[in-house]
């Protein structure tokens, strides 16, 4: 069983006596421990679609089914006791700005009943572990962005989660910070077996931490799966990835004088991206090789690589064919 | 004369800090339920009847107030004179003021800090206890001065219909018998309480704002 299924999600905004659809027929599931990136370009709807999944956004129809319960349909008393087992940081943190950071991070724990002494030692323990003990007795306001935002962490996982849902966690960051903050994703995920659901616009976020990503288009899902295979599909679809595109149009040019020259993209994933496939799949064909462009790429589960590559002479087409067997993705241009 | 005076600037506190206690106490609640019904998706209907009485109520002048509740005024204090008779009158104006005053206190409240808090499966109870007011807690404590300092203007007023105090001491002496420096120091008195309860809330809200 998946942990969460969305199915059939349509959201709208009423807005002036317009109605705006919002997200449209959205579906998607999520496995237990795994981490989903929702990504898509600004005002796409993720935001949206993140806040649909505990119902701080209503949809106006579709199912939301967290854990074998579709949390549509059930009273908000029973919703209530579910959230508890969903944690959300939000894009602003929204800290309450009354509380220390102790009391911020005990909070959930309090409001889940559990005694003051108890939270307050769960509390301190969480702080720890976010290298946030020395700011215990501040207040929000005299924090940094990235402590506010790892409060906003350890108040969302104190209660120990199914799931966590962040939006754009990044955004506001530096590249030293936006890497801690992934890490830290990571092992929340690893250590505490807790499914990350993360809201993001920036595709290296989704490359380094997500397994399965769901892409989002003017409200509307145009893929869901796992990261490699969005990259692949992206990479040789010409249209969609603009840099891909250039490269090829370059590439073109660069190889138009030599006659019968055979254009190549390639895609690697996993162990073999690290495989000397070019040589042993030539090896006694005496093709001419000609290397392009490449590019290696750490993924969550191992290495990507994009490469394009010219052919030509000899037993090309036996080359091809070897070539096809090993390795994720090919793609055969002539000139 | 100084007996006089200091038996009028006691009746004036008690009227003021009675009423005053009075008001924040009923008029708290009537915020949290105004706020509560604003934000509610089902309730705005009954947000809309609240909403125009207390502006009903609101715009009724004072001084007029007093002659409506006359006869209601007769039955709670069983008199229509005196600082007791005019403590129900203040807080019939006030309650509706005081409740308008917290409305606006808790909608500073961010809707992001309330997402969070409905995130993390707050009840009704613990969202007013623990976040909604604790949250706004400076504006409630420059409200409750706004208000007692409003009680000081609303207690000289009541003066001139009998309910005792400073303001009617300067109604006595200076208008119908124009000694006027008994107005003077009824007038002094008045603006030092003003004074002192403003800069005990603006003290405490600097301390309570993080
Ligand atoms: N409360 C609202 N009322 C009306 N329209 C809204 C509301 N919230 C969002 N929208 C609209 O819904 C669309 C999707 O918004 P959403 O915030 O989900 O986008 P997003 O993908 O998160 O964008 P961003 O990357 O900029 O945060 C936008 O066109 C936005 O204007
Ligand atoms: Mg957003």
């Amino acid at each position: 069983m998946k942990l969460l299924e969305v199915k059939d999600l349509h959201v709208s905004y009423a807005d002036k006596g317009r109605i705006a659809v919002v997200l449209d027929n959205i579906n998607l599931s999520v496995d237990h421990g795994s981490i989903m990136g929702i990504a898509g370009v600004s005002g796409a709807g993720k935001t949206t679609l993140l806040r649909t999944l505990n119902l701080l956004q209503r949809p106006d129809s579709g199912r939301v089914v967290f854990d074998g319960i579709d949390i549509t349909t059930i009273s908000s008393e029973k919703l209530r006791i579910l959230r508890r087992r969903v944690g959300v940081i939000f894009q602003s943190y929204n800290l309450f700005r009354s509380k220390t950071v102790l009391r911020n991070i005990a909070f959930p724990l309090l409001v889940g009943g559990i005694a003051k002494k108890e939270a307050l030692r769960k509390a301190r323990e969480i702080a720890e572990e976010l290298e946030l003990t020395h700011r215990l007795n501040a207040y929000p306001s005299q924090l940094s962005g990235g402590e506010q935002q790892r409060v906003s962490i350890a108040r969302a996982i104190v209660t120990n989660p199914k799931m966590i849902l962040l939006d754009e966690p990044t955004s506001a960051l530096d590249p030293v910070l936006t890497s801690r903050i992934l890490r830290l994703i990571r092992r929340v995920n690893s250590e505490h077996g807790i499914t990350v659901i993360v809201v993001t616009h920036d595709m290296d976020v989704v490359k380094r931490v997500c397994d399965e990503i769901a892409y989002l288009e003017k409200g509307k899902m145009i893929f869901c799966g796992p990261t490699h295979d969005y990259f692949s599909e992206h990479y040789l679809s010409i249209t969609r990835d603009e840099h891909a595109a250039e490269q090829l149009s370059k590439a073109k040019q660069l190889l138009a004088k030599r006659d019968r020259s055979r254009l190549v993209r390639l895609v690697f994933w996993g162990e073999a991206t690290v495989e000397p496939i070019l040589w042993r799949c030539s090896s006694g064909l005496d093709v001419t090789i000609n290397i392009i462009y490449g590019e290696i790429e750490d993924f969550k589960h191992g290495p990507f690589g994009t490469l394009l590559i010219g052919a030509s002479g000899g037993d090309t087409d036996l080359f091809l064919d070897h070539l096809s067997e090993n390795v994720y993705k090919m793609e055969v241009l002539d000139l | 004369m100084i007996p006089e005076i200091t038996k009028a600037t006691v009746e004036s506190l008690y009227m003021i800090f009675v009423s005053g206690l009075l008001s924040i106490a009923i008029g708290m609640p009537l915020g949290i339920l105004l706020y509560t019904f604003s934000i509610s998706r089902r309730l705005t209907s009954i947000y809309r009847v609240m909403d125009v009485c207390v502006n009903i109520f609101r715009s009724i002048p004072f001084i007029i107030l007093i002659l409506l509740l006359i006869p209601v005024t007769r039955r709670v204090s069983g008199t229509i004179i005196g600082p007791n008779a005019a403590i129900f009158n203040l807080t019939v104006a006030a309650v509706p003021f005081f409740g308008r005053l917290t409305e606006n206190a808790l909608n500073t409240l961010p809707k992001g800090v309330s997402d969070s808090a409905q995130a993390m499966g707050v009840s009704y109870r613990q969202f007013v206890l623990m976040v909604l007011v604790p949250e706004t807690l400076p504006e409630h404590i420059l409200n409750a001065s706004v208000l007692l300092i409003n009680l000081v203007t609303y207690t000289a007023i009541a003066g001139a219909v009998g309910a005792g105090g400073l303001g009617q001491l300067a109604i006595n002496y200076g208008y119908y018998r124009f000694q006027w420096d008994v107005v003077l120091y009824s007038v002094i008195i008045l603006v030092l309480i003003s004074q002192v309860i403003q800069l005990l809330g603006t003290r405490v809200a600097k301390i309570l704002r993080k």
